[in-house]
């Protein structure tokens, strides 16, 4: 495998490491026909199938120092070196200056979210200088937050685990008017809750370039899609959610049914009395609210897997969620241990149409690391 | 001024007296070889040496011409004493290492001879202050032997470039791997790290080359707990000489430009890391 980067792209190729150095430990490289991929004609045959991870703190310090990076380097050369399991990064700098880098690299499957945002009910877009406006009112040690999304607004509220937490610490909600969305569609009331940690590395690698961030989800359980997308690059993160148990026993919904039977009573009453674009309120539940996962227990990998192939079988309806119960939690909620993350970085020609995600043989699923990321001599 | 308040009977006991308008112009050279606590001061007619050493395989060396300092007297042919550096440095940025326009700190510095305290008055705003501090016996320097009738391969570069290179080595690497040759890749700075190689090359067409003079490949490891301390020198200077020798012996020559514009010069010396043979 060989890629040229030149000029400007090797700043967004450096941001994206950035961003993706904010969500995990390991950044995969896996060539991919579209764009700029040349086989090597010569040992195409070893090569062209060569996927292979990276501990990114050994990339990230070829890409910081930005600025510099921008002024003076010319052209970036990554490749692979197949006998000996180096990924090789080469910086063509002013002054015929060449940096050249060799890392160890672990061979793997391909990763890939097994995730058919196409099919998520409720779709949002909007431009990243919004999220970034929005997220900046939550403190950077916040891991979790609640996306909610009805037809009349969308709310973005800090995650608390116990009822407890939401009492002693600052909490923080945002109310947004669909107006303020560039794409708005609500198939099905829901609210996902997910990490806003791994979230922030996107958002601002979308606003350093000024792009649409769109968002597919559906309901609790189900996996978030942040997409951003441009000529020359295409990046998607899918988070997991943290379930609602009541999901399994609901009944299921007459089809075509779209707005929410239950509409939270003071709603219509926020959004008239709303006169910025977005509030922020600190604002404690009462009444009733939209689906959250307050009431949800202990995060459960094979119900997720079990919602997971749901989605894949279009023609299913998919229960809808119930109110949460009142009660307080009696079971703690964990932190969502079920991650999947990736940002795939690929040149995009046409609309993106992967009817391949379902054949994909790996279902992306927590790091199957067998050792720590290559440390060859 | 204050600092010439000073009788003439105190004036004659000294045998070396060095003053600066600008105190930067001695501590800011100083800094850039305080890797270690004491250095060896060396004073004759032509000026002022500073010589700091680490583990008998590095040396750094600092040279203030005599023509730098407002005044400069010496009694004797050499005058040689050993002093904490770090105390020296704190002392000589005594008023705040800030730098403000036009304000800066005078010294006169003073020694009276064997067994007395190196004595330095410095004056910031009308404030004076005096401080003495314990010198010691001067050990003597290594000699690295390093002539340059024996130098196989030397280049000279804007520091610019090497700057930056010097800022990202890998420090997980044990050692600084230095290849000079006639051919291909010229000058390449090598480390080996946790993550895996990295390579620095340097054309000998590049516009930062000033000077490639290599006669024969050589490859030489050093340790880079011993070399990377050299940034600070490289961080003041705006050209650098490096040089091997047969022996595979380092010599880093900086040029320093001080805040007046001045040259001074600052010289590394260090020996190859013993377990690779030079190829």
């Amino acid at each position: 495998m060989k890629c040229v980067i030149e000029g400007n792209g090797i700043k967004v190729f450096g941001k994206a490491v950035h961003a993706l150095s904010r969500i995990g430990d390991e950044i995969w490289l896996d060539p991919l026909e579209k764009g700029q991929y040349v086989p090597d004609p010569d040992i195409q045959k070893d090569c062209e199938a060569v996927k292979c991870k990276l501990n990114i703190k050994c990339v990230l310090p070829l890409f910081r120092c930005a600025s510099w990076r921008e002024r003076s380097v010319d052209k970036c050369e990554i490749s692979i070196n197949f006998p000996n399991s180096r990924v090789i990064f080469q910086f063509h700098c002013r002054h015929g200056i060449t940096k050249t880098y060799n890392l160890g690299y672990q061979e793997c499957e391909a990763l890939q979210a097994v995730f058919p945002a196409h099919l998520c009910p409720n779709v949002l877009m909007a431009q990243s200088k919004l999220l970034g406006d929005i997220v900046v009112h939550f403190p950077v040690s916040q891991e979790e937050v609640t996306l909610s999304i009805s037809c009349f607004k969308v709310t973005l509220k800090t995650f608390c685990e116990e009822e407890n937490n939401c009492i002693k610490g600052m909490n923080t909600e945002l109310m947004l008017h669909p107006d303020e969305f560039d794409y708005f569609e609500v198939g099905e009331d829901s609210a996902v809750t997910f990490c806003l940690k791994e979230l922030r590395g996107l958002l601002s690698f979308a606003e350093s370039y000024g792009l649409p961030v769109s968002c597919q989800f559906g309901v609790a359980g189900q996996p978030v899609s942040f997409t951003v997308k441009d000529m020359t690059l295409e990046a998607h993160v899918v988070l997991s959610t943290l379930t609602d148990p009541n999901h399994e026993s609901t009944s299921q919904p007459a089809p075509g049914d779209d707005c929410p039977v239950n509409i939270p009573k003071t709603s219509t009453a926020e959004v008239s009395t709303c006169e910025g674009p977005m509030e922020t309120e600190v604002y404690v539940a009462d009444g009733e609210q939209v689906a959250s996962s307050q009431g949800s227990e202990v995060f459960n990998p094979n119900l997720h897997m079990r919602k997971m192939i749901q989605l894949q079988t279009p023609g299913k309806i998919l229960p809808k969620p119930r109110l949460a119960p009142e009660s307080a939690l009696t079971t703690p909620v964990t932190p969502a241990t079920f991650k999947i993350r990736s940002l795939l970085f690929g040149a995009v020609y046409t609309d993106v149409v992967d009817s391949k995600t379902a054949d994909l043989p790996s279902l992306a699923c927590a790091s199957d690391t067998e050792e720590d990321g290559g440390t060859e001599e | 001024m204050p600092l010439s308040t000073q009788s003439q009977a105190d004036i004659d006991q000294y045998i070396l007296i060095a003053s600066l308008d600008n105190a930067r112009n001695l501590s800011n050279i100083l800094k850039a070889i305080s890797s270690r606590d004491h250095a060896i001061f060396n004073a004759t007619q032509n000026g002022l040496k500073v010589t700091v050493e680490d583990s008998k395989c590095l040396q750094a060396n600092a040279f203030i011409q005599a023509d730098i300092f407002q005044e400069y007297i010496i009694k004797e042919d050499t005058v040689g004493f050993q002093v904490n550096l770090t105390v020296l440095l704190d002392c000589l940025t005594i008023f705040g290492g800030s730098t403000v326009p036009g304000v800066c700190t005078a010294l006169r510095m003073c020694y009276n001879g064997y067994g007395y305290p190196l004595t330095l008055f410095l004056e910031e705003g009308g404030v004076v202050t005096v401080c003495k501090i314990n010198t010691q016996e001067p050990e003597e320097p290594i000699d690295f032997d390093f002539c340059s009738t024996n130098v196989t391969n030397k280049v000279i570069l804007q520091s610019d470039s090497l700057k930056e290179a010097f800022s990202e080595l890998d420090m997980t690497s044990e050692v600084l791997q230095i290849t000079m040759s006639p051919s291909h890749p010229y000058f390449r700075l090598s480390t080996f790290g946790n993550s895996g190689n990295a390579h620095y090359d340097y054309p000998k067409d590049s516009d930062m080359m000033e000077l490639f003079q290599c006669t024969k490949i050589q490859t030489n490891r050093y340790k880079m707990s011993l070399l990377k301390p050299s940034t600070k020198a490289l961080a003041l200077s705006c050209k650098v000489s490096v040089r091997t020798d047969s022996r595979g012996f380092l010599s880093l020559q900086y040029l320093v430009r001080n805040d007046d514009g001045q040259i001074c010069f600052v010289e590394y010396y260090c020996c190859p890391d013993e377990e690779v043979e030079e190829e």
